[in-house]
């Protein structure tokens, strides 16, 4: 009998003596009265049909099923779902629910009452059906109401931490929530705390995360931390920018959500990267906070975080404010531009160890110039340990020194703070993309269609994103032909990430490329087939002028690509070369790239194949952009010139 | 009944084994090795050897586990762990009187508004007493009290370190 199998499995085996001790306490509590009052309400609920109402659902994390009728429940705890059926049956759940509610057990510091362990449940059905506490005695929830008290919430923020510079992929950025407290203010954040929620794993193989990730290999919870580790960690650690998105709820619905955090704490969620992941659960929440919210419709099928910030932002009044958190790096790179030559050279000496504060030349310097240089120098060296170069044996004691000879000066540097960026992540273009063209290939005029799923490429308008960055998935093309030629699959690009990064004297990235797909290659027949290949590389680039503002980012790559297909010769050709350009911003809205690149293909199908082209955009709105894309390519000793008008889409 | 029985248990099982396993407690060894000792060199060294720096998340509703309590700092570690898991900006703070980090401990302790600039130029006339070496805290939390101790107008918020 299914009941029994469940019951042995889920706590006699597990727990034999412990389920047995707590099989003879509860005998005592279903009396009859008890029962009768049960009765009474599971009726109630019933008149009511409360177990259809959508409250009742967003508690339960129900999701109607895809093709049958009914639904399902996201949490895979089979704690959260107190009836056998509960998964599946909102009603039978919400009378096992109301029955779990008559225990008596006593809190203790590993267990709770039901009362008490699904607080946000209790609370919405005493509101629907006025418990009556002579007949259904409160429980006190001493633990609960500790907890309250010591978050002693006011406000709730949404935090988006954004990209890693160096790092497209972290684009798709995380999202996590602040509880602001009462005595708290904009100088006391630090102070809050925040709610993750995370995929929660020791795995350091990436091949496998990624892979267990997809197909909801681990389990995703809920966690708690003070709001300075996660500052420290990615403001830090990362260099992140963070975005805070003060959100305007009212004390109902902060402690309608901390009720329903506080009943996820012990539970879990198979985590998926793709949709059920941080952001989503954490729109579940906003959603339990105020039933009449629908964040989460949208992104059944994929969430990315920064667009659920959108989401988040896009509800009219939600978002009371926004707050910028500039990163380490980010101030090291505003304070910089504020000094002149000689201020830089002593931050870039003093950093790594190899001037003093008692050089005569430096004590030349005025007090609110050597503060400036003393914290900038400071601040470098955090960066350089955070990101592994610590220039010397001891950094810590050479920090310490830094921050000691800074003590020294009563003037303040007064450096005016990191201007908040005129466009924040969220007010960014769309990160799915339409195009429509038309050109000229080769002597055959053509049609194109270009679909872009996701997110961003080099071309793309950059307000709200990093400059320099793209990440792209599934970027396709198909265009048709006129002279007979017809419609063809141009190009699949499953992948496809750039980042190009400027360096300096104080900034060294490297910038690298991949991506991997389906293009098409000429052969020396003349036929073009669609052929698989990887191609990438590392990379360096600069701006030109050397400032953060500038205009023009030049980049050289040294890229290899290996094809394969059996159409090739000996199935594959394996090629090296370089590749040279620019990014020139002549108005915000105009960007022009010129570039060109050489690959010698080297083994398997020898050749040598070029090209050289001009790409521009031009900005019309938001979720508008008009390209035009010159080229000439050469490929197995033929040449030919590409022309192509473009309009692109953003939504 | 058979079910509601069920529930009942189910409901009221502990959190799962992997659960607990998971979300580090944050100061969990480190407070057993210094179990039964009150003070803040105990404090600050169960801090330290479990190092709050790092990426701890706390278990909500995993009840008592080291220094918190279903997720929240226990009120008696806050300022050790405060401490700890900001030193560097704490320092830099210090040492230009002013920032961030050096307001929200002064909110810690409760360092009243007219007070604030008076602990600021504190701090930063004893940033070297109070981090007398780059890479450890053990001693900042007791030094800071000190001084504190010393300072006629700051004596006050000694108490509360």
């Amino acid at each position: 009998m299914p009941l029994g199998v469940f019951f042995g499995r889920m706590s006699f085996r597990a727990r034999p003596w412990w389920a047995f001790l707590c099989f003879l306490c509860l005998l005592a509590p279903f009396g009859a009265s008890a029962s009768t009052y049960l009765d009474e309400l599971i009726g109630r609920s019933r008149e009511l049909r409360l177990s259809e109402r959508r409250d009742w659902n967003r508690l339960m994390h129900y999701a109607s099923n895809l093709i049958t009728p009914g639904v399902h429940g996201l949490a895979d705890a089979r704690r959260f779902y107190l009836a056998p059926d509960g998964k599946a049956d909102p009603q039978s759940e919400l009378e096992a629910t109301l029955a779990a509610f008559f225990s008596d057990i006593q809190e203790t510091d590993k267990e709770q009452n039901p009362q008490c362990a699904f607080i946000a449940r209790y609370a919405w059905l005493d509101r629907q059906l006025k418990f009556d506490p002579a007949r259904l005695p409160r429980q006190p929830c001493r633990r609960f109401s500790e907890w309250r008290a010591t978050l002693n919430p006011q406000g709730v923020t949404l935090i988006f931490p954004s990209a890693h510079v160096n790092n497209p992929s972290s684009m798709y950025g995380h999202t996590l929530l602040r509880i602001d407290a009462k005595d708290q203010d904009e100088k006391t954040r630090l102070l809050a705390y925040a709610i993750n929620y995370a995929a929660n794993t020791d795995e350091t193989n990436g091949i496998a995360f990624a892979i267990n990730g997809l197909f909801g290999g681990y389990p995703g919870m809920f966690s708690m931390m003070p709001y300075y580790l996660k500052v420290r960690e990615y403001n830090d650690m990362e260099n992140r920018d963070i975005w805070e998105y003060e959100l305007d709820l009212s004390p109902e619905e902060i402690d309608r959500l901390l009720m329903h955090v506080w009943e996820l704490g012990p539970i879990y969620f198979d985590y998926y990267f793709f949709d059920e992941n941080c952001s989503y659960y954490l729109l579940e929440l906003l959603e339990a906070a105020r039933p009449d919210l629908d964040l989460t419709g949208d992104f059944r099928w994929w969430a990315i975080p920064s667009d659920t910030v959108r989401e988040v932002v896009k509800q009219k009044g939600l978002v009371r404010k926004t707050v910028y958190r500039p990163s380490n790096a980010t101030v090291i790179h505003h304070r910089l531009e504020l000094m002149n030559g000689e201020e830089q050279a002593f931050v870039s000496s003093l950093s790594r160890g190899r001037a003093s504060a008692q050089d005569p030349g430096f004590a030349a310097l005025s007090p609110p110039v050597q503060a400036r240089v003393l914290e900038v120098s400071h601040d470098y060296l955090s960066y350089l340990r955070a990101t592994g170069r610590s220039p010397v044996e001891q950094p810590e004691e050479l920090a310490r020194k830094l921050l000691v000879e800074r003590s020294r000066i009563g003037a303040s540097a007064s450096d005016p703070p990191v201007p908040v960026p005129e466009v924040r992540p969220d007010q960014g273009h769309g990160t799915s993309r339409i195009g429509l063209g038309g050109g000229r290939r080769d002597g055959a005029n053509f049609v194109e269609l270009r679909v872009r799923p996701t997110y961003h490429d080099l071309m793309d308008p950059d307000a709200g994103y990093v400059r320099g960055a793209q990440i792209e998935f599934f970027d396709f093309a198909v265009r048709d032909y006129s002279g007979g030629m017809g419609a063809r699959v141009e190009d699949i690009t499953p992948l496809s990430i750039v980042s190009i990064s400027p360096r300096n004297e104080f900034f060294q990235p490297l910038s690298w490329k991949i991506d991997v797909g389906w293009a098409r290659r000429r052969l020396s027949s003349g036929d073009e087939p669609l052929v698989f290949g990887v191609h990438g590389g590392p990379g360096l680039a600069w701006t030109v002028p050397d400032t953060l503002r500038s205009k023009t980012l030049v980049y050289a790559f040294l890229e290899s690509t290996l094809q394969a297909d059996t159409r090739l010769e000996n199935n594959y050709a394996l090629g090296i070369g370089p590749s040279i350009g620019a990014l020139i911003d002549f108005t915000d809205r105009w960007r022009a790239e010129p570039y060109a690149r050489e690959q010698s293909f080297f083994a398997g199908d020898t050749d040598t194949a070029w090209s050289v082209g001009l790409r521009q955009r031009y900005t019309l709105d938001r979720d508008w952009a008009l390209r035009l894309d010159l080229s000439r390519e050469r490929q197995e000793k033929q040449s030919w010139n590409t022309v192509l008008l473009s309009l692109h889409h953003y939504f | 009944m058979k079910k509601i029985l069920i529930a009942v248990v189910i409901s009221a099982l502990p959190a799962f084994a992997f659960a607990q396993q998971n979300n580090i407690g944050s100061c969990g060894w480190g407070a057993k090795l210094f179990d039964g000792q009150s003070g803040v060199v105990p404090q600050v060294l169960a801090v330290t050897t479990n190092g709050t720096s790092g990426n701890q998340t706390f278990g909500i509703t995993t009840g008592t586990s080291g220094c918190t309590q279903d997720g929240v700092v226990k009120s008696t570690w806050k300022t050790a762990m405060f401490i700890d898991g900001n030193k560097d900006r704490l320092a830099r703070d210090m040492s230009i009187g002013n920032g961030e980090t050096l307001d929200s401990l002064a909110h810690l302790i409760g360092v009243r508004e007219e007070d604030r600039a008076t602990f600021g130029r504190t701090m930063q006339a004893n940033v070297s007493v109070i981090f007398p070496s780059g890479s450890t805290t053990d001693d900042s939390v007791v030094a800071l009290k000190q001084v504190l101790r010393s300072d006629r107008e700051l004596a006050q918020y000694a108490a509360s370190i």
